[in-house]
């Protein structure tokens, strides 16, 4: 249907391989000089993130102690680091989640102030995060979930809404693309599905939705050799050129599979290390402790 | 729990003068009785009612004896008397409650608005034959009113029933002496009835709303479901139309579900914002009979229903599931007790309300007793309640005793906001907050609007939901 073809589309042409980066190794990101397509010229930024702290709203502790990244267009970067370290928080800080509190620091996307956006406002803006954890919503049909929010992207673009049946081939075709089985449309949200289930209605939602930058939080976690790539052929088969993701895993084959131009290290609530894909290669044989010294 | 109370209401000196104690047969032990608890507002809300009333009723006779005699020992309930501590009955107290006018309305009352039921009107407690769809009534099946019985079995039946219930409160016996007839519903053994019953019960006359005066109406209806016989009744009560929203539905249903049969019971309440509605719904259930209960309650100022449920026998199947929504000043209180004898019963209940105004209110006070015959036993209680305004308030006694040792139980109470994650997962998604918190109300409550056996009826209650919970849609 290609209705939403500002954002992404389904089309298998973006080839990511086309990145090839030069070993470089830098504390700043914002300073890697990275080109995103060689023809493209200068790399429009998508993310930018200066110093970000934030802390635990409840209980007052500080886990991000000032993060720097920035994300071009085009890009694919990758976030390792030790469990604890801070990543789902950097992730779900960024998507505006209310359990956190942003101290210090800023994060333009797109040009905007971000932090100053409710999490639909950034939503709408093009930034999708796929959760570590989905949360079941009992008595709510992911179709129905899946069409409000669809809706109210079309209504953000102004486009007209549509019934449920009208969005019933583009769910379909996206449901395809994720290779789930059309009965997930009629189970409650997350509701009774297995961790691989889960992760796949994640990219289902992004399939449906788009992002100009899609954080993929452990989205390899819990996955089938099979599901594994399902999920990397589907998020390589949205994602447009200008298009970034951003992924958190602690495995190298989802890496294999999308090919990042960046790879960072996280360690308590800093980006500690970044670097190509050879970098992963350190880790595995010399731990985070290591790496994240290296600095 | 107590049911006694103190009363410290002085004796009403013209309590001999009343025509209400003359015409009882028992005069004396009635007057130390009286002397004791009597209630002069009681009694003066009896006697209204019996001048209401045509004098011989037969078949009902007995029962009105009978209730005027409990009435004359029942104070009017206050809030120190358990079973109301939480629910505030004044304002019926201080309104000027006069009788439903004696015959059944004239008024054009709104058309059955389905072929797929056995549809009969019960307006200001009188039931209006016809029957819709009569012609698909089984063989031996009987849906009409008690004084149109002509079968001598099934009153004795009837009236073995409706004598044989003692748990009932003030509002049971007010119900049995004002009463105008009763509704019977009769399935004989082995029947098994496809088409649902559907009870319209409509409120007719009323006072405008803001007026002091409740018109009151006394509606009662008797099951029996015979030996493996099975069928669906479906109660809905409603305001016949708007404009005479004062009024108070004082209604009881009784009902015996014989061995191995089975009773499927949707209860709709829907009544107007300034009503006071409250129900008595006792059931007793034979040795493998299966009772299920669906209640959705959102009409009325005050909204009681008392739901008492008795074991007969072993190896019965109940199933209760209740959803209260309160979305103005008002009260939905629900009252339930599950009383197990007999071995090897299976009980589930689940009540659920939804409180979204600051003045509204629910109570849920559940009682399940385990005794010490019923033995394996299966019983589980869940209730969950949504607070959603700052002052709105909520009171909860789930409440299992169990005196049996082999038996599986459990419950479990919560009351909450929303889930702040299950809404940011919809804001993530770019929904805004206000349709998420709409669309995640509703979903809590669907829960129960689910398990309403009749499509055409869940999506009229689902719609009617919604637009309570949301009254400007987009
Ligand atoms: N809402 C919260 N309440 C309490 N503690 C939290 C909360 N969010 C994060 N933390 C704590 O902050 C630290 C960082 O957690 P985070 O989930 O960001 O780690 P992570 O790097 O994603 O780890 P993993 O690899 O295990 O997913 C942990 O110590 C965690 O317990
Ligand atoms: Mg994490």
């Amino acid at each position: 249907m290609g209705l939403l073809s500002l954002t992404f589309h389904p089309s298998p042409a973006f080839n990511p391989s086309i990145f090839t980066l030069p070993p470089h190794r830098c504390h700043r990101p914002s300073s890697l000089a990275v080109r995103a397509t060689s023809a493209a010229g200068t790399p429009q930024p998508l993310l930018q993130v200066n110093d970000l702290r934030a802390k635990i709203l409840e209980s007052g502790v500080e886990i991000l102690h000032g993060v720097n990244l920035t994300v071009n267009e085009g890009e694919v970067h990758a976030i390792m680091g030790k469990n604890g370290s801070g990543k789902s928080t950097f992730a779900k800080v960024l998507v505006g989640h209310p359990d956190y509190e942003v101290t210090g620091g800023s994060v333009v996307f797109k040009g905007e102030n971000l932090l100053e956006m409710e999490p639909e406002e950034r939503s709408l803006a093009g930034l999708f995060m796929s959760f570590q954890s989905p949360v079941e919503i009992p008595g709510v049909s992911n179709d129905e979930f899946l069409v409000m929010a669809y809706n109210a992207r079309r209504r953000k673009l102004g486009l007209p809404e549509l019934g449920p049946l009208e969005c019933f081939s583009y769910l379909m075709e996206k449901l395809q693309l994720v290779n789930m089985k059309p009965d997930f449309l009629n189970r409650n949200v997350n509701e009774g599905f297995s961790g691989g289930e889960r992760k796949r209605n994640e990219i289902l939602q992004l399939a449906v939705l788009g992002a100009d930058l899609a954080i993929l939080d452990e989205i390899d976690s819990g996955l089938d050799v099979d599901a594994l790539r399902d999920v990397a052929n589907a998020v390589n088969r949205i994602r447009a050129p200008k298009n970034s993701l951003m992924m958190i895993t602690h495995y190298r084959r989802i890496l294999d599979l999308l090919n990042p131009t960046h790879v960072h290290v996280m360690d308590k609530g800093k980006i500690a290390r970044t670097g190509d894909i050879s970098i992963v290669e350190t880790i595995e044989t010399e731990g985070y402790e290591t790496v994240a010294a290296l600095t | 729990m107590s049911t006694v109370a103190f009363t410290p209401t002085p004796l009403n000196p013209s309590f001999n003068s009343h025509k209400f104690v003359r015409t009882k047969p028992n005069r004396f032990s009635l007057q130390s009785k009286a002397i004791v608890t009597s209630d002069p507002f009681v009694l003066e809300l009896a006697e209204t009612l019996e001048d209401s009333l045509p004098s011989s009723t037969a078949p009902l006779q007995k029962l009105r004896e009978a209730s005027s005699e409990s009435l004359l020992s029942t104070p009017w309930p206050s809030r120190r008397d358990e079973p109301f501590r939480f629910t505030d009955l004044s304002f019926l107290r201080y309104s000027n409650i006069l009788p439903v006018s004696q015959h059944p309305p004239t008024t054009t009352l709104p058309a059955a608005d389905s072929t797929s039921f056995l549809s009969l009107n019960i307006a200001d407690g009188h039931p209006v034959t016809p029957l819709s769809n009569s012609s698909q009534l089984p063989q031996g099946v009987y849906v009409g009113t008690l004084s149109a019985l002509a079968s001598t079995p099934i009153i004795d039946r009837v009236m073995e029933l409706m004598c044989a219930f003692d748990a009932g409160d003030l509002f049971w016996s007010i119900n049995g002496v004002g009463a105008p007839d009763a509704t019977v519903v009769y399935v004989p053994e082995g029947c098994r009835v496809e088409t649902p019953i559907y009870l319209r019960y409509l409120a007719v006359e009323g006072g405008a709303e803001g007026s002091k005066t409740m018109r009151m109406s006394n509606p009662r209806v008797v099951v029996v479901v015979e030996k493996g016989a099975e069928v669906g009744i479906i109660e809905e009560f409603s305001a016949a139309e708007e404009g005479n929203d004062c009024y108070w539905t004082n209604s009881a249903l009784e009902a015996v579900v014989g061995e191995g049969a089975k009773l499927t019971h949707s209860y709709i309440q829907n009544q107007s914002s300034s009503s006071a509605h409250i129900k008595w719904t006792s059931i007793r259930q034979e040795s493998s009979s299966t009772y299920e209960l669906t209640e959705i309650s959102t009409g009325g100022k005050l909204g009681r229903h008392n739901l008492h449920i008795q074991q007969l026998g072993p190896d019965t199947v109940t199933e209760l599931s209740t959803l209260h929504l309160s979305v103005g000043d008002q009260t939905q209180d629900l009252h339930s007790s599950l009383v197990l004898d007999h071995p090897r019963g299976y009980s589930r209940q689940l009540h659920k309300c939804i409180v979204a105004h600051s003045k509204g209110q629910a109570v849920f006070d559940g009682n399940i007793k385990v005794n010490r015959y019923a033995q394996q036993t299966d019983a589980g209680q869940l209730t969950r309640s949504l607070l959603l305004e700052p002052r709105a308030s909520i009171n909860v006694k789930p409440n299992l005793q169990i005196v049996a040792d082999d038996v599986k139980c459990s419950h479990g109470a919560a009351i909450s906001d929303l889930e702040e994650s299950q809404l940011l997962y919809f804001r993530a998604r770019g929904i805004d907050p206000k349709s998420a918190r709409r669309v995640l109300i509703f979903a809590f409550g669907g829960e129960v609007i689910e398990k309403l056996p009749y499509p055409s009826i869940r999506e009229r209650v689902r719609s009617q939901i919604k637009s309570l919970l949301d009254p400007s849609p987009k």
